[in-house]
């Protein structure tokens, strides 16, 4: 058993938040945090207030500093995206979870054999990136062989995007800690769109993606299936923003309810 | 473009996205870093070590739980504290000594006299909190002593530097309040 009662691993959020625990009680903490909703959100916030005090110590770098570390990253092959089933579990606590927790005990690194074949088409660049792109998301190690060609399709058309040369990225996050993502390339006209946080809504409704242009009825641009990203197309210049409404299961022809999160696309590239 | 989108494409492996994020971050991670550690030498090493990491780990990070730079800072104080409890560890008793002698814990913060909005921002802030509050978060914070040991050179019951330290940060951010 802990040797801690719970009372006492509560207090010990703003010595974590701080980095003032010894390896063996931070270990047992971030233990803890994953099945304590209340201590995770207390300690993102703690975590928050300790960056301000980061910032303020900021100075500028050495010369010689940014010299060593342009030269190192041009040798230095980057490290894979943690893959999904590893992180999965946690996914819906995961929005809560300080930096910590993943900064410095990264997921075991659980090898889907079957997740491999889908990228192996395409440059390598373009692999890791839609590795990120998938890492976002939580992606349930049982799949049927159709779910899986879905997703091969759509891993297909998300490579495809961020190919793109003009691809950029943007995100949004609300108060709670949810996020909205985009990457998009404003010359294919298409985005790849995430959802973080947001968990499935009740009762088989579901998340509608529209795209919101001025002066014409939102488009529907599909449902999100949980949190796995969604490919949009055939957005025009003057695509202006893009909105994520709850409606009936099997989605709306037009918004039904005020969009739960919306995200401009000025940023990257559209609108302009 | 901001640290969170820069990141998302380092971990694409975009190369020069690696270098706006090194523009945009190497001052806060490398100040943190010196602030914490303080030899000249050691504090470039450390700072090279998190950059990199950056870009070999850009993977890793998760909008979804956190801002980049919230990350990034983090992932830098986590190295810095590392290398001084190590130091430490190793037995350089004589510069913790020299280093005490030369930082006194409780005026540390006015030590501070660069300018800075943010730095200022924060140094008021932090002038405002008990004498407690602000031993138990600078202490920890910028020189990297776990709570038991903050507990010890305050001569203060466990409990009570738990305590402070989460008034102290709670307090801060009541102080600083919605200036970003």
């Amino acid at each position: 058993m802990s040797l801690f009662r719970r009372e006492d691993l509560h207090s010990l959020a703003a010595p974590y938040a701080l980095d003032a625990l010894e390896p063996p009680e931070r270990v047992r903490f971030e233990k803890h945090l994953k099945g304590c909703d209340r201590c995770a959100a207390e300690v993102r916030a703690l975590s928050e207030d300790a960056v301000r005090l980061a910032w303020s110590a900021a100075t500028p770098a050495p010369a010689a500093l940014r010299d060593r570390v342009m030269a190192a990253v041009r040798t230095t092959p980057q490290d894979p995206a943690p893959q999904d089933t590893a992180r999965a579990p946690a996914r819906a606590r995961a929005t809560q979870l300080p930096p910590h927790v993943w900064g410095t005990q990264p997921p075991p690194r659980q090898r889907e054999r079957r997740r491999i074949p889908l990228f192996v088409p395409f440059a390598t660049a373009t692999a890791a990136a839609a590795l990120v792109v998938a890492s976002l998301f939580a992606v349930q190690a049982n799949r049927t062989q159709d779910e899986l060609t879905a997703e091969r399709d759509r891993s297909r058309e998300i490579a495809h995007v961020l190919a793109a040369p003009d691809a950029r990225a943007s995100s949004g996050r609300d108060g709670r800690g949810r996020t909205i993502g985009v990457i998009a390339s404003a010359t294919e006209g298409s985005a790849v769109v995430t959802l973080g946080g947001y968990g499935d809504p009740s009762g088989g409704r579901v998340h509608q993606l529209w795209l919101m242009r001025p002066g014409a009825q939102p488009r529907s641009l599909g449902l999100f299936e949980s949190d796995t990203p969604l490919v949009a197309t055939g957005l025009g210049t003057s695509a202006t923003s893009l909105a994520v409404t709850v409606e009936p299961a099997g989605g709306s022809p037009q918004p039904t309810t005020q969009p739960i999160v919306q995200l401009a696309l000025k940023s990257v590239g559209f609108g302009e | 473009m901001e640290a969170d989108e820069l990141l998302l494409l380092v971990a694409s492996g975009n190369q020069k996205a690696f270098e706006d994020l090194y523009g945009l971050v190497s001052g806060p991670v490398f100040g943190l870093v010196r602030r914490v550690v303080r030899d000249p030498a050691q504090s470039e090493e450390v700072a090279q070590e998190v950059l990199l990491e950056l870009w070999r780990s850009a993977a890793k990070f998760d909008p979804g739980r956190g801002s980049a730079m919230s990350w990034i800072l983090t992932l830098a104080h986590r190295r810095a504290v590392d290398r001084v409890r190590s130091a430490r560890a190793a037995g350089e008793r004589e510069q913790r000594e020299a280093l005490r002698a030369n930082q006194p814990a409780f005026d540390h913060v006015t030590e501070e006299v660069e300018a800075g909005l943010e730095r200022e921002l924060v140094r008021r802030c932090l002038d405002r909190l008990t004498v407690l509050q602000r031993q138990s978060v600078t202490l920890a914070y910028y020189e990297g002593y776990t709570y038991r040991e903050v507990a010890e050179r305050l001569s203060l019951p466990l409990g009570t530097v738990k305590t402070r330290m989460r008034d102290g940060l709670t307090r801060m951010r009541e102080c600083l309040g919605g200036v970003a």
